[in-house]
């Protein structure tokens, strides 16, 4: 290592105007997000997630279609589509924490601070990019596992129906028959449902999948700013829409239901489910209130985060 | 000018901050000494506005560090050499930096090129070594050439070359007027370096000063004598008022006496003297006398600002 002998003698520029404000910052937490790989593996993992899985779930239900027969009477091919995209939760909640707990396991949100003392405005930009490049990435991932999965069970012998009653009706003689006596119909006799951009409720069940991972990016921001540190972080994100659906399972089933649609797995499901039905076909919460409380928990979090940051020492 | 008025900071039960003022000049560099853990990291923190005082305050030219327009373009600090995602490289690091202050990639560059770095900027900053990571933290404190600059230990993993190099970086940017605050816990390396010292133990400001005055006023004059007739000699110190520490070796420690009042009462009662020398304490162990019990020396301080 060699240390050049340059003097620094530049005398102090006069400062421009303004301050080292939120515009700025937000240019500077973009710089940071790109110049690190496990930013780019972790969108690769969502793309390569998202539309492989539900290449392989259209394809798995086209095959079995003529021996599942239960599932006819639900089969949602929407909802199908979309499985890797909502499974993508998990790693879109690993880079919403490492945002936060990446700078504070090292000490660079000193640094940080130090460059921009207004800690609101440092986590409003970091919120910010974050959120803006996960909308982005997963609303192109679910458009395109939703075209990829669609084209998977046309080429398995699907077809648009015209509506949801013409297939109703093509799957009314079936039902109320019990499962063990449900005949062997070939794909060619009842050919699996595929949807369009016109079938109702696809568009905006597309949509709100990008906006509900996108929230979800943002409560692991705050949860990070809570907890400060990847590995408990990660777990409490992990914990909330993994385990606590399941400990509330073991709850009375009355009490169970009303607490489960409150989640935030279960606000998921029903702003991404295009008809209204949840997988046993009983009807969900509208999409459009699910949002509504998704983003009041969100703003909770953040603000109990933005909370504590401006108040505890850095 | 860094001023501290009544600064203290506790953590729980531990005062790690207690009551300090001093302030640091422009123009010179100012050494903060202390022993580990007598506060000096959590000092730069306070001035920083990382940390929220408990009470008192501290100021960057008169105003709180939260109300600067372009912090990076008034303080530049290196607090914590390994402060770096380990996965973004050096440029990039100092160049998110930079946008957050309206700072050109030019100056990026640059500050790469004075500390060295030019050739490893590309590379991940988590594969660098201790030094290499003190000179990228210094490159960022210098990223807004900032008037005001406050270095934790930075020659800590430096080779010869980068101390020495430090030194003279730190010497020059004091020569341009700026405010250097520059903790370590040597005493000698501050010597060489540093026109101002504040000195902190357990928390407590022990002096606000300058190297000369500390050195004046902490180093009790020892004189070195070895005579023959040892025990003769030892006798007619004493009666003038000297205090004698014998040596293993036969010498004389004498202090309270300077040398030519030692050689004057030798002459006067017909001792032979083999050696006169006069001896001062290393800075080192005055340093760690003073800072060993930080209370019991609060009564000798040059500043007594503290308590
Ligand atoms: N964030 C913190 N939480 C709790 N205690 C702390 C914190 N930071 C520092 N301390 C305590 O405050 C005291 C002063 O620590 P500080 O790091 O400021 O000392 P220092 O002079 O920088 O020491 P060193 O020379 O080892 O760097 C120590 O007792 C330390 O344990
Ligand atoms: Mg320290």
């Amino acid at each position: 290592m060699t240390a050049v002998e340059t003097p620094v003698a530049t005398p102090p520029a006069p400062q421009p105007a303004g301050r080292a404000g939120f515009r700025l910052e937000t240019v500077s937490e973009w710089t940071k997000l790109r110049s690190i790989r496990s930013t780019w593996i972790c969108l690769a993992i969502i793309v390569v997630l998202s539309i492989g899985l539900s290449a392989l779930v259209c394809f798995a239900q086209a095959k079995h279609w003529t021996v599942a027969c239960g599932d006819r009477l639900t089969f949602d091919p929407v909802s199908a589509s979309q499985i890797g995209a909502l499974l993508s939760q998990f790693v879109v909640g690993v880079l919403g924490a490492l945002v936060i707990t990446s700078e504070y396991a090292t000490g660079l949100i000193r640094t940080t601070f130090a460059t921009v003392p207004r800690r609101t405005t440092v986590l409003g930009a970091k919120a910010l990019v974050v959120s803006v490049v996960i909308l982005v990435v997963s609303e192109i991932t679910i458009f395109i596992s939703f075209l990829v999965g669609q084209s998977v069970l046309t080429a398995m012998g699907g077809k648009v129906y015209p509506s949801a009653a013409a297939f109703e009706a093509k799957v009314a003689p079936f039902v109320g028959r019990h499962l063990s006596s449900c005949p062997t119909i070939p794909m060619s006799r009842l050919p699996i449902p595929v949807a369009n951009f016109s079938t109702p409720g696809a568009l905006r069940a597309l949509i709100l999948g990008g906006i509900y991972l996108t929230i979800l990016t943002l409560v692991a921001v705050g949860f990070g700013v809570i907890l400060r540190h990847t590995a408990g972080t990660i777990s409490l994100f992990v914990g909330v829409l993994l385990i606590l659906p399941l400990l509330i399972q073991l709850l009375p089933s009355n009490w169970s239901g009303p607490i489960a649609k409150y989640l935030p797995n279960g606000l998921g499901q029903a702003m991404t489910s295009p008809n209204g039905l949840n997988y046993d076909g009983n009807p969900l919460m509208s999409p459009w209130t699910a949002l509504v409380i998704l983003v009041i928990y969100v703003v909770v979090v953040l603000g109990v985060g933005a909370t504590l940051l401006n108040r505890r020492d850095a | 000018m860094i001023k501290a008025t009544n600064l203290s900071k506790s953590y729980g039960n531990n005062r790690a901050v207690d009551n300090l003022d001093f302030e640091v000049r422009d123009g010179v560099v100012t050494g903060f000494l202390g022993p580990n853990g007598s506060g000096k990291s959590t000092t730069m923190r306070l001035i920083m506005g990382l940390d929220h005082p408990t009470s008192g305050s501290v100021t960057l030219d008169g105003r709180r560090f939260h109300d600067l327009k372009w912090p990076l373009r008034e303080v530049g600090a290196l607090l914590e050499a390994k402060a770096v995602h380990p996965g973004r490289s050096a440029r990039m690091h100092l160049l998110a930096l930079a946008q957050t202050n309206a700072i050109s990639k030019h100056r990026v560059d640059e500050v790469l090129e004075l500390v060295g770095l030019t050739a490893v900027a590309h590379r991940r900053a988590g594969k660098f070594s201790l030094g290499m990571s003190q000179r990228l933290g210094i490159a960022s404190a210098l990223l807004g050439d900032p008037k005001t600059l406050l270095f934790d230990e930075p020659i800590n993993g430096l080779d010869p070359e980068g101390i020495l190099w430090v030194r003279n970086l730190l010497r020059s940017l004091a020569d341009e007027g700026r405010t250097i605050f520059v903790s370590s816990h040597l005493m000698s390396e501050m010597a060489q370096t540093a026109t101002d010292l504040v000195v902190i133990g357990r928390g407590h400001l022990i002096a606000d000063t300058t190297v000369e005055q500390f050195i004046a006023s902490n180093t009790e004059a020892t004189v070195r004598v070895r005579a023959p007739e040892a025990d003769k000699l030892s006798g007619i110190l004493q009666a003038a008022g000297a205090r004698i520490h014998p040596e293993p070796d036969g010498g004389l420690l004498v202090t309270n006496l300077d040398a030519p009042q030692i050689g004057d009462l030798a002459w006067a009662n017909g001792v032979a003297l083999h050696e006169l020398s006069p001896q001062m304490a290393s800075l080192e162990e005055v340093f760690m006398e003073l800072t060993s019990d930080a209370v019991e020396y609060h009564g000798s301080t040059t500043a007594g600002a503290a308590q």
